[in-house]
């Protein structure tokens, strides 16, 4: 589900595409940001384990792919004013969240900061661990998880963005044997 | 070639190339831009300010304004702060003024504490935002034609025309000349 706002800046983004067409007299407009901010990230939702045996750990990856002209900030940004990068799962019963974890972020300098700034660039992984409880419902249970985050390019800033992603994990019962899925996915950042 | 046939054709080539466009867009090396406005009138928008009243764009006709939108959180947006407080202290004497318009969502509870709190570095002078603030809204920036990032500043004409818009951290020179050549 996109939000009011972000389809405001699809539109704003579209109507430049528009005069980029028709190639007039804004042809310098072209240069500008003409993503939105949901456009920015495409991201990818893994779950570790197929199935998951109630009682069992498993781990569920948000991958996100960043536009290479875009960085978004950290999840720990270089100043409380800036919006980190989150990710929220909302768990169903039998599921416990034990752990999450992000990754560093890395300080770049930008022309628009004396200073460097800690921000996500290129591919992110994030990742959830969790506990399916020995009374976790049985079969594919969806699990909601929002990516917020916000991101800016060279010279201007999009406004923050909640991305709805889901995860589907399989339970079993007590003993069944998973196995890994995904594994490249996991390895990563370990 | 039917009529229809001819006509839905020309509807995917025109959305090939807006596809097209939107894609190059979107992988160019990302710079601030600046696109001649072709004299549109301003909108006729009023903004809350932080005292709670209304600030409208038409009582401000007779000056020269550059409406900026910001947002605390946006990094770009504090960098150029110090010149635009510059562009008040130089020409407000001469019929200019600046108008901030925050984008945060929480609007005043978190712009107040910003614009008390912050100095900046002006000239090797400690300053605050000491130009007028009000809050923005989508609905707003709908009317100036939607925001593709921020900072965005329009600046307006004397007569209330928007000369020319500025898409990330306005260059120093450029906004110079611009608002010298409306004054």
């Amino acid at each position: 589900m996109i939000s009011a706002k972000s389809l405001r800046y699809f539109l704003a983004a579209s109507a430049l595409a528009g005069i980029a067409v028709a190639g007039g007299r804004n042809a310098r407009a072209q240069e500008a940001p003409a993503l939105t901010p949901a456009q920015v990230v495409k991201s990818q939702v893994y779950v570790s384990m197929e199935p998951v045996a109630r009682g069992k750990d498993f781990e569920v990856a948000v991958v996100a792919n960043i536009n290479e002209a875009y960085h978004m900030n950290s999840h720990k940004p270089s100043d409380a004013y800036l919006i980190p990068t989150t990710i929220t799962p909302k768990l169903p019963e039998g599921l416990t969240l034990v752990d999450s974890v992000y990754p560093p972020g890395r300080d770049k300098k930008f022309t628009f900061s004396d200073k460097p700034l800690n921000v996500y660039t290129g591919s992110v992984t994030f990742k959830l661990k969790l506990t399916a409880s020995t009374t976790a419902a049985l079969g594919d249970v969806t699990i909601p998880i929002t990516l917020r985050y916000q991101a800016c390019n060279s010279s201007a800033c999009l406004p923050p963005v909640k991305i709805p992603l889901e995860a589907t994990v399989k339970i079993a019962a007590a003993g069944a044997a998973g196995h890994a899925v995904h594994p490249e996915v996991f390895r990563a950042g370990k | 070639m039917s009529r229809k046939f001819h006509h839905g054709w020309l509807l995917c080539a025109a959305a090939l190339l807006a596809c097209g466009a939107l894609a190059a867009c979107g992988n160019s090396s990302v710079k601030a831009s600046i696109s001649d406005a072709a004299l549109q009138p301003e909108p006729d928008v009023a903004f809350k300010n932080l005292a709670g009243g209304d600030t409208s764009l038409v009582s401000l006709k007779g000056k020269v304004v550059l409406v900026n939108f910001w947002a605390t959180w946006c990094e770009p947006c504090r960098s150029e702060i110090p010149l635009l407080i510059g562009l008040q202290d130089k020409y407000a004497s001469k019929g200019f003024t600046m108008l901030g318009a925050s984008m945060d969502d929480d609007g005043a509870k978190s712009v107040d504490p910003f614009i008390h709190d912050n100095h900046f570095d002006v000239g090797g002078k400690q300053e605050q935002m000491d130009y007028p603030i009000v809050l923005g809204s989508d609905e707003i920036t709908d009317k100036f034609g939607g925001l593709l990032g921020m900072p965005t500043s329009y600046l307006i004409s004397r007569d209330g025309k928007i000369v020319k818009k500025y898409i990330g951290v306005v260059n120093e020179a450029q906004i110079t000349k611009d608002i010298e050549s409306q004054l």
